[in-house]
């Protein structure tokens, strides 16, 4: 009877730790509906900063900012997991740092120097715990990222490759494709590509509109001011979109432990009325087995 | 030309701070003070940390906004702001605690002579968060 002592108290447990998933379940579906309408509402911002860099770039001549020049020897390479600060979200963290560790492994072979800056505190602890060679690590953003803190990720590096220290920055983030998907992607953020900020070819159209710019002052100091809040509005976006990315699986992670501990439970009860059962059967037969044994002497 | 009207957006990294039609336009280019109306030349400046002044047909709204850019093209009035809000979005006693914190801040980097560069833009900023939010 002391192992269906067991199993019931067995049972007990797994229904509160059902409840505890539960709970952060629903936490977590809510979540990422405010964290979607953060990204829905930092997308015009966005937009419209890339329209206006395809009107200045066009302006100004190739290679003209440091941070749109490829460096000629590409050296030191850095990366930028962005992870969360919290577990229990499945695989998100793993993922993402799975991805940066084979990239790191890709620069490596070509006798690249690589070195990681770490974003959430998963990600950082895992980086230092594994050897890395960490430049810097940010573990204090919340579930709402600000502008500033892009700007705190972003300024160091855009002044150490305006240096020559380093040659080539990427991202490695969580790309928030829809509440059941989430992609970990890797955006190269320095040296930025022209072909982002260029569009469309220039068509007889644009030419004409192009005559008509007027700047204030110089277009090369414009396009001067904007490359660096541009790499800062796609560290901020990444920013945003880790954090729905995170509780998105952080949900699904709990789904499917709400579901696991509901089975549990279903065979634990199973396991424990068959054993019950069995028991009230011995016991009967015992009785009987007596009340004869009685009968007959 | 009297009722052509321009675009005007004012657009911050977390949202959009202000949409609508405007008669004119007034803003802190960092080449000083422009006021733009329907059918200016495109243009593209950055900005100071400055009021915005639109004119509409209900009289005016200040936006305070925090740095940036302007675009003006085809009617269409962009500005893109590192922080921006409109006046009456924006609580004067927060302003105002923000500003005397502010102005601490600055005296502290004086009297260190650290990071006063940031304190004074910090300090600017509050003073003219608070000068706008007293427009209304």
């Amino acid at each position: 009877m002391s192992k269906a002592r067991k199993v019931l108290s067995r049972i007990k447990s797994v229904q509160s730790t059902r409840q505890i998933t539960k709970t952060m379940e629903m936490v977590a579906a809510a979540k990422i509906k405010r964290a979607q309408t953060r990204i829905e509402s930092a997308r015009p911002y966005a937009l419209k900063m890339i329209d206006v860099l395809h009107n200045v770039s066009q302006y100004v001549g190739s290679g003209s900012h440091p941070l749109l020049e490829v460096h000629e020897n590409i050296e030191n390479v850095v990366i930028v997991p962005i992870t969360s600060n919290r577990g229990l979200c499945g695989a998100f963290n793993m993922n993402i740092l799975r991805q940066s560790e084979a990239l790191f492994r890709k620069e490596r072979e070509q006798g690249r120097n690589v070195s990681f800056v770490g974003v959430g505190r998963k990600g950082v602890s895992y980086l230092r715990f594994a050897g890395y060679s960490l430049l810097a690590s940010y573990i204090e953003f919340t579930d709402n990222p600000t502008f500033t803190d892009a700007k705190l990720v972003t300024d160091r590096l855009i002044e150490m490759y305006q240096e020559g220290t380093i040659d080539k920055v990427y991202i490695v983030f969580n790309h928030f494709k829809s509440v059941m998907e989430q992609k970990p992607t890797i955006h190269q953020l320095l040296p930025i590509r022209r072909e982002e900020i260029e569009g469309e070819a220039d068509n007889e159209a644009n030419k004409i509109l192009k005559a008509k710019y007027e700047f204030e002052p110089e277009a090369e100091l414009v396009l001067f001011e904007l490359l660096p809040r541009y790499v800062e509005t796609v560290v901020l976006r990444a920013l945003m979109e880790s954090v729905a990315s995170e509780y998105a699986a952080r949900r699904a992670a709990m789904k499917a432990a709400t579901d696991n501990a509901g089975e549990m439970i279903e065979n634990l009860t199973r396991w424990y009325n068959r054993a019950r059962q069995a028991q009230i059967t011995q016991e009967i037969a015992e009785i009987v087995g007596g009340a004869n044994a009685l009968q007959e002497a | 030309m009297a009722n052509r009207k321009l675009f005007c957006e004012v657009v911050s990294p977390e949202r959009i701070v202000y949409s609508g039609e405007a008669d004119m336009v007034v803003a802190h280019g960092i080449e000083g003070e422009l006021g733009i109306m329907p059918q200016h030349i495109p243009i593209v400046t950055p900005l100071e940390i400055g009021e915005l002044r639109v004119k509409n047909d209900d009289g005016q709204v200040y936006i305070a906004a925090c740095g940036g850019y302007l675009e003006f093209r085809d009617d269409k009035l962009t500005v893109l702001a590192d922080a921006a809000e409109v006046s009456s979005q924006i609580d004067v006693a927060r302003a105002e605690a923000k500003r005397l914190e502010r102005e601490k801040e600055v005296a502290e980097a004086k009297a260190s002579g650290e990071k006063l560069l940031e304190a004074e833009i910090s300090l600017r900023k509050a003073l003219l968060r608070l000068r706008v939010a007293q427009r209304d």
